[in-house]
């Protein structure tokens, strides 16, 4: 009975949902969309950042950059790549830890087992952070 | 055996549902016992999706699900304000889908009515080209999309911070504590027998004796002279360190199921998968094909899936009512709370099925059945009383990360678990070392679990502040974890060492039906990292 009866539902609501679209004009929804979601640190990657983005969150975590380079700011490049590229919602609250000069990030990936491109992990970081 | 134990309630299992229980039950004024064999929520509870949600699946079955589910999310909300966060998801909608765009639009112009419920927003409609704007990674062959908002939350802190708040109103709450039987008075159960973690045996005697125990209720049940039958289903998912995409996705599955790719804090959960499980409740393993299985669906709406790194997988067994000629994924989330008395097993109640967004509406139901047995006239308080760490605004994170001598992100950390109590956790223990840096989790509060927080091992430590949860899966963290838990709890060189290899071993589990390319690099640091322990 129960799933009867949500099924007519359903059914009723499908047939105003179709007469609606036909007489209703539409409106774009992206841009409504990206700024009901940016208060929450929801924001798109960029294509380009989506397409090498399997090979930035590549860290293992081994240091070794750490030795070859040092910090972004105040953090550890090893953690910028393992911690702050897990790209939590709230980011942009973090920003203020990778404030600062760049060391040399391709002294660090040089140095990297897995071949992290550590300079586009830290624009994308920042980016998001911003 | 000492004494036993006189209290007006009994809990058996530590899930959500067992936690909201003793906490509705110790603010109603009563003495509760809580017991739990393993860890807090370390069953179904933390093998689920991480979400508090409404169900819009369940439209098709039972609507009510969906508006009980989503009244009781907005109570979750409400009293878990700094543990909870909005995901947003994207249902893309490709050719030959179950449902046609407008099929699933209608579905979520309904569920719509529903949202303001939980204090979410409604669905919006994209094209495609607006949809691979949103997620670049979506495949080029779909036609639209419709968005989707639910909340997500970290059940084990949810977990614990009910079992906080009941300890605080007195209730007794003991984890990897075992029920070994139902202490009987002709037929009328009056008590449990239970095996603690150093293996003796106690006694406690209770008015009333309550089931919660999950997938375990059939077991617990025959104990006390009842039956309860359930349809065990089994759920994986595969865990990866980071947010693959800032949106959720939803996919269809070769047999037309929904799974979700869902964004957490700084992780990902892909799943969940649904089947019959008639195998041993403690022993839950992945299989290879599941794990196709949810790449197969994801591959075809995000084709770059196969690239990332999972870094471990979650097996778990809901609690599903039993119900013939059905398949899994139609099966009702509805719950049920039964009163044994009629079969002859006075004292004795179990609340069987559900789901976690609804656990504390359970749990007030369930509590209201105790309170008729016992003729107590308390009112259910827990749909607005805050829950430990929601009671106060939340300190501004740079003030918290610069008297603690954090980083922000630390910071952000601390929060998210504790909430307004942040900055009373640091205060016990100074200093900002931080022992694992993925999360990154300070040595501080690692101390504090320990102290505060009934931690007893390396994976309670994962469960209860995410040590080793991140991308090196422990390498770099488990055995300085150990040592400072082991400072904390007197452990001897030798128990910490022990500890360290049992996780290392537990770890290994569920991470192996997910080794690849990079799983392996990671692997062979860990190997390095753990020389010893294996």
């Amino acid at each position: 009975m129960g799933r009867t009866d949500s099924l007519m539902k359903l059914a009723w609501a499908y047939g105003l949902h179709l007469t609606r679209r036909r007489l209703t004009r539409q409106s774009p929804q992206l841009k409504e969309l990206l700024d009901m979601y940016a208060p929450d640190g929801i924001r798109p990657l960029k294509p380009a950042e989506r397409e090498r983005h399997p090979r930035l969150v590549g860290c293992i975590n081994c240091g070794l950059c750490a030795l070859a380079a040092g910090r972004l700011g105040r953090t550890r490049l090893p953690d910028l790549a393992s911690s702050y590229m897990r790209l939590y919602a709230r980011l942009g609250e973090a920003s203020s830890d990778i404030a600062g000069d760049e060391p040399d990030l391709e002294a660090a990936s040089a140095a990297c087992p897995v071949g992290l491109p550590l300079a586009e992990v830290v624009e994308v970081v920042r980016r998001l952070a911003g | 055996m000492s004494a036993p134990s006189a209290h007006d309630v009994c809990v058996i299992g530590g899930g959500v549902t067992g936690a909201g229980i003793a906490r509705d039950l110790s603010l109603r004024g009563l003495s509760v016992l809580l017991l739990e064999k393993g860890d807090w929520g370390a069953g179904t509870s933390g093998a689920s999706t991480w979400m508090i949600h409404g169900g819009p699946r369940y439209l098709e079955f039972d609507w009510d699900t969906t508006r009980l589910s989503c009244e009781d999310a907005g109570h979750i909300v409400t009293i878990a304000r700094h543990m909870v966060y909005r995901v947003a998801f994207i249902i893309p909608i490709l050719p030959h889908d179950k449902n046609n765009i407008e099929r699933m639009e209608t579905a979520m112009e309904v569920y719509d009515r529903f949202q303001p419920l939980k204090k979410s927003h409604p669905h919006m409609r994209l094209t495609p080209e607006e949809a691979r704007q949103v997620e670049p990674g979506l495949t080029p062959d779909l036609v639209g999309a419709v968005t989707l908002e639910e909340w997500g939350v970290d059940p084990h802190r949810l977990v614990f911070a009910n079992v906080e708040d009941a300890v605080a109103n007195g209730a007794r709450a003991l984890n990897h504590t075992k029920v070994i039987s139902l202490v009987r008075d002709e037929g009328k159960v009056i008590g449990v027998r239970y095996r603690g973690p150093d293996g003796a045996t106690s006694e406690a005697r209770a008015k009333v004796v309550v089931n919660a125990a999950g997938p375990w209720v059939p077991e617990i049940s025959r104990m006390g002279g009842a039956n309860v039958e359930l349809r065990p289903a089994k759920g994986i998912h595969l865990v990866y360190p980071h947010r693959i995409s800032k949106f959720g996705l939803s996919a269809e599955t070769v047999d037309g199921r929904d799974v979700l790719m869902v964004a957490h804090g700084g992780f990902t959960l892909l799943g969940t998968t649904d089947d019959d499980f008639y195998g041993d409740l403690d022993s839950v393993d992945v299989l290879e094909d599941e794990v196709e299985y949810l790449l197969q669906a994801f591959e075809r709406i995000f084709p770059a899936i196969r690239d990332y790194r999972p870094v471990r997988t979650t097996a778990g067994v809901r609690p599903t009512l039993f119900k013939w000629r059905r398949y899994e994924d139609e099966l009702s989330r509805r719950y049920q709370v039964i009163d044994h008395a009629s079969e002859g097993s006075e004292g004795f109640v179990t609340i069987a099925g559900g789901k976690l967004s609804m656990y504390r509406l359970m749990a007030e139901e369930t509590s209201d059945a105790v309170c008729r047995k016992l003729g107590h006239q308390a009112p259910c308080t827990t749909a607005s009383r805050p829950l430990p760490g929601n009671e106060s605004e939340l300190e501004p994170v740079t003030e918290l990360a610069r008297s603690c001598g954090i980083s922000a992100l630390a910071a952000i950390k601390l929060q998210s678990r504790h909430g307004s109590r942040a900055g009373k956790v640091m205060e016990e223990a100074r200093g900002g070392r931080v022992a694992c840096r993925c999360e990154p989790l300070t040595e501080a509060e690692l101390a504090y679990a320990a102290r505060h927080e009934q931690v007893r091992s390396l994976a309670d430590a994962f469960r209860r502040v995410g040590l080793a949860g991140g991308p090196c899966a422990g390498a770099a963290c488990v055995i300085r974890g150990a040592e400072i838990i082991g400072r904390e709890l007197d452990w001897s060189a030798s128990q910490r060492f022990e500890a360290a290899r049992e996780f290392v071993r537990d770890a290994w589990l569920g991470r192996a039906p997910v080794l690849g390319r990079f799983g392996w690099a990671q692997e062979e640091l860990a190997q390095g990292a753990f020389r010893g322990l294996r």
